[in-house]
């Protein structure tokens, strides 16, 4: 990447992309393309209150294990009729999986059209640094919910927020086992002899703050899991609850510092603390700008921003600040490899697609993603998506994209076909290579351009 | 039957025409020809799995006397486990891997560990991957590197190559796809459009050969077999089931795959598959828990590879492992959490098998790693460098600097093969 100063057309074009979804004319960015970004910060957009489909956490688990139920007294039946207090509704799976497709809907929906993209990508991020995965097939129905209930109205709050609000969401303490974990000298550990589950506790430290090597050994792993005891879910309302007779007694120490014992107040406090550590400033500094400008975090991109995050005690809108008016930010070049939703995303996004119904829409942009290992929803770790390009660019990656590519722009119906030429042109500005601009020029049909235009280098990297 | 997507008519077209008029096929899908000989010569198979095995709950060592009191309630099984020897057994779900014990084809290495000795997944993935002693020392992986010097190409049962594999010369990649393949002019039009771009340049390139080679092994096929232009149908349907269940993510496709492309002529002799969802936190003896499911994948992928290779398993080494095994004792939970030794099974030809290897630590207290973990005795390198040589033909300077830097303290495990 160098460094010379683009022209403002050409960071027009940077911040469109690099930092959004895309825009199928730079006209909208406006004369000074880091404010735009910036005006656009704020809680994140949520579903309209009268829309169906859109149910709390709690709801949509209690409904998953009528579900269960409904599954389980189907198959009693068939061996032997029993009675059972609660058989379940049968619907409801049905029901909970036509949620899941009407959430992913309104998302891709919004992200499609937002003029808000520069949230929405942020929203994608902070989803991913908490991943909560519907590999697990308890989460799977609440992967929706929580970014709704979690990343949504805390995206350009402060960190200390976003972290408890993920670390305490029905979501996350089913996903990292932390609903099971009992301290073993409280009340329920001693009568029923069960004990710590130190998942979360884990990815806490390791993944959500200070990172692998910030500064953290097992010691610490086992204070914070001791702290994290009693963090349950109800069974009765599926809500979040911190049950006292399963909090490990007295006082924990982690990281040098003393918790004593304090019961619900202890893991607020914890946070607090990790929050403010100085290893989480860098580690999420380095995400953010591996995220957002280089698989290789340039140090002194990283340095700006960790410090924006100490001076701001962890504001997210200081950081943001920070990042987009770094001069590194909106360097030229096209740093990044977009991954596969994002790509299918910005691909749709540019040619404003029409209204589909919801089912085809996610199956053209979750679908095509599954097919390269991005099942949306699905991280298969609580790492979430690895954010560099080796790990999304090989041979059969690209062979699904051009086939994905070409099936698409067959599909688009004839009213929304786009002039590829000339949506290159509105879209990146002075940006559009001279190589992409000619083999547009060239293409056989207007499809085999919009497809070669998906395609181009401009397009899959930002 | 083979799954290909070409149809018989196109290949009728085709054999007729000449390659260089060759409509394109999928770029995704090689689909070898059935019967032919493949290429000849060892191959070699490595399997990771992602999220950490506990080792001895696929393992266990009913033997030692340590062993009921260390596991606990993990220590007893819903049916009775596979007895292997006078110390150890298979989970009951590995019946497959228990015939291959059984005939001495499968041998399983006890108490395994990389050089790592922390506890994060992500972290010990990059060592076992990479080969290197610490995490994000070394960006390209043992096997890529192993493969360096070698003429020999390399297949990863993944859309794009695992860190394993990077810095082989060339990594053909497959996954299934329901999509058509592309067509060749747009794949000309991108080859220019890639001019300035080199990695987007390297993966069209590499595709582009998968394809060709997939066509004239089609080619061959259809002429050997007689085209017959009413059989045409976009794809048949046993090709179409098991590309849904690949989709679905069943890796028994995968291996099967992985045959194929062994067979074709001039076809891989390296390849690698990833098997994910092993960190078995909660709950690990559910009956239809996730780690029962994957151990019964795991056991399904191991007998399709036997199955399809056949006689040929004997010309195969395969071996597999996961980047730590898992704690001794159960958690709060009846589940494990992230430990340190853990178990790797080899199978194949030459596999001193129907033997459990390595030396046990033992279970007892004191024996433990820090009081928690199976101690490692074995570093998985030593399996690896044992099965390299044998497969690869890599001597030890290559290996304890090029394959797995900094390792020559690290020989190769002793009476592994015969």
């Amino acid at each position: 990447m160098t460094t010379a100063r683009p022209t403002s057309a050409e960071t027009a074009s940077i911040a469109a992309h690099r930092f959004g979804l895309g825009e199928a004319d730079l006209a909208v960015v406006g004369a000074d393309p880091r404010r735009w970004l910036l005006d656009q910060l704020g809680p994140a957009e949520q579903p309209p209150a009268d829309a169906e489909g859109f149910l709390s956490s709690a709801d949509l688990v209690q409904m998953r294990k009528s579900a269960r139920r409904a599954k389980k007294a189907a198959k009693q039946e068939k061996s032997a009729p029993r009675d059972q207090a609660d058989p379940g509704d049968p619907q409801v799976g049905q029901q909970l999986r036509q949620g899941v497709l009407a959430e992913a809907a309104w998302r891709y929906d919004l992200q499609l059209h937002t003029r808000r993209p520069f949230t929405e990508r942020l929203v994608r991020f902070w989803a991913n640094h908490f991943t909560v995965s519907g590999a697990k097939g308890a989460v799977r129905p609440v992967v929706g919910a929580f970014e709704r209930e979690v990343v949504r109205p805390h995206v350009s709050g402060r960190f200390v927020d976003l972290l408890r609000a993920s670390t305490t969401h029905v979501a996350m303490l089913v996903y990292l086992d932390n609903a099971q974990s009992v301290g073993p000298g409280s009340r329920a550990g001693q009568r029923r002899g069960i004990g710590l589950n130190e998942n979360l506790a884990r990815e806490v430290l390791e993944l959500h703050t200070l990172g692998v090597r910030g500064g953290y050994g097992q010691a610490d792993v086992l204070a914070l899991a001791q702290i994290l005891t009693g963090w349950t879910v109800e069974p009765e309302t599926a809500r979040t609850r911190f049950t006292p007779n399963r909090h490990e007694p007295g006082p924990k120490r982690l990281l040098g510092k003393t918790y004593p014992e304090a019961g619900e107040a202890e893991l607020a406090a914890a946070l607090e603390d990790l929050a403010r550590h100085p290893s989480t400033a860098r580690f999420l500094a380095t995400k953010l700008v591996r995220h957002f400008v280089a698989d290789a975090p340039p140090d002194a991109l990283v340095d700006a921003v960790a410090a924006a995050y100490r001076a701001s005690d962890g504001d997210l809108t200081a950081v943001y600040q920070a990042l987009v008016q770094h001069p590194l930010a909106l360097a030229p070049g096209l740093p990044k490899f977009k991954l596969p939703e994002e790509w299918a995303l910005t691909c749709l996004r540019l040619v404003g697609v029409p209204k589909m119904p919801p089912a085809r829409l996610v199956r053209g942009i979750a679908g095509f993603a599954a097919s390269v290992g991005q099942k949306p929803g699905e991280a298969p770790s609580p790492a979430g998506w690895a954010d560099v390009a080796s790990e999304w660019l090989g041979p059969d990656a690209l062979s699904k994209r051009i086939e994905w590519a070409q099936a698409a722009s067959q599909r688009l119906p004839t009213t929304s076909l786009p002039d590829a030429r000339a949506l290159a042109t509105t879209s990146f500005g002075p940006r559009l290579s001279a190589t992409t601009a000619q083999e547009l020029a060239r293409a056989e049909s207007p499809r085999q351009a919009l497809a070669l235009f998906w395609l181009s280098p401009e397009m899959q990297r930002r | 039957m083979n799954s290909s997507i070409l149809t018989r008519r196109t290949l009728l077209r085709a054999a007729v025409a000449g390659l260089a008029l060759l409509p394109m096929a999928r770029l995704s899908v090689a689909a070898a020809p059935p019967g032919r000989g493949g290429s000849s010569g060892r191959r070699f198979v490595w399997i990771l799995l992602r999220g950490g095995l506990d080792g001895l709950w696929a393992v266990p060592a009913p033997g030692d006397p340590a062993f009921a009191e260390a596991r606990g309630a993990l220590g007893t099984y819903a049916q009775a486990p596979l007895k292997l020897d006078e110390t150890f057994a298979l989970h009951p779900a590995l019946t497959a891997a228990h015939g291959l014990f059984t005939s001495k084809q499968l041998a399983v290495v006890h108490a395994v560990s990389s050089p790592y000795r922390e506890r994060s997944h992500f972290d010990a993935q990059q060592v076992i991957e990479s080969g290197g002693t610490r995490p994000f020392t070394l960006d390209t992986g043992w096997l890529g590197r192993a493969l360096q010097q070698s003429t020999r190409r390399a297949l990863a049962l993944a859309p794009a190559a695992p860190l394993s594999l990077r810095g082989a010369r060339e990594v053909e990649t497959w996954s299934p796809s329901l999509l058509d393949g592309p067509d060749d002019d747009l794949i000309v039009r991108l080859s220019r459009l890639y001019a300035g771009d080199p990695m987007l340049a390297e993966a069209l390139g590499q595709a582009r050969r998968e394809l060709e080679r997939a066509q004239s092994a089609q080619v061959a096929e259809a002429e050997a077999m007689g085209a017959e232009p009413e059989a045409a149908g976009a794809m048949d349907a046993p090709g179409k089931a098991r590309k849904r269940a690949a989709l679905r993510g069943d890796p028994v496709v995968l291996a099967e795959r992985c045959v194929e492309f062994f067979d074709a002529a001039d076809g891989p002799t390296v390849a690698m598959l990833e098997l994910s969802g092993w960190d078995s936190h909660a709950q690990q003896a559910a009956e239809n828990g996730r780690l029962t499911r994957n151990l019964k994948a795991l056991d399904a992928t191991l007998g399709a590879l036997a199955t399809g290779l056949g006689d040929r398993l004997d010309e195969t080494v395969v071996v597999v492992a996961s980047e730590f095994g898992r704690a001794v004792h159960a958690n709060g939970t009846l589940g494990t959490d992230h430990g340190t030794g853990g178990v790797c099974f080899v199978m194949g030809g030459g596999v001193r098998g129907g033997r459990v290897h390595g030396d046990w630590p033992g279970l007892a207290p004191p024996a433990l790693y820090e009081g928690r973990d199976l101690k490692p005795t074995t570093d998985l390198r030593a399996v690896l460098k044992a099965a390299l040589h044998r497969q690869l033909g890599l001597a030890r300077p290559a290996l304890d600097a090029e394959v797995f830097p900094e390792s020559a303290a690290v020989a190769p495990l002793a009476g592994l093969f015969v």
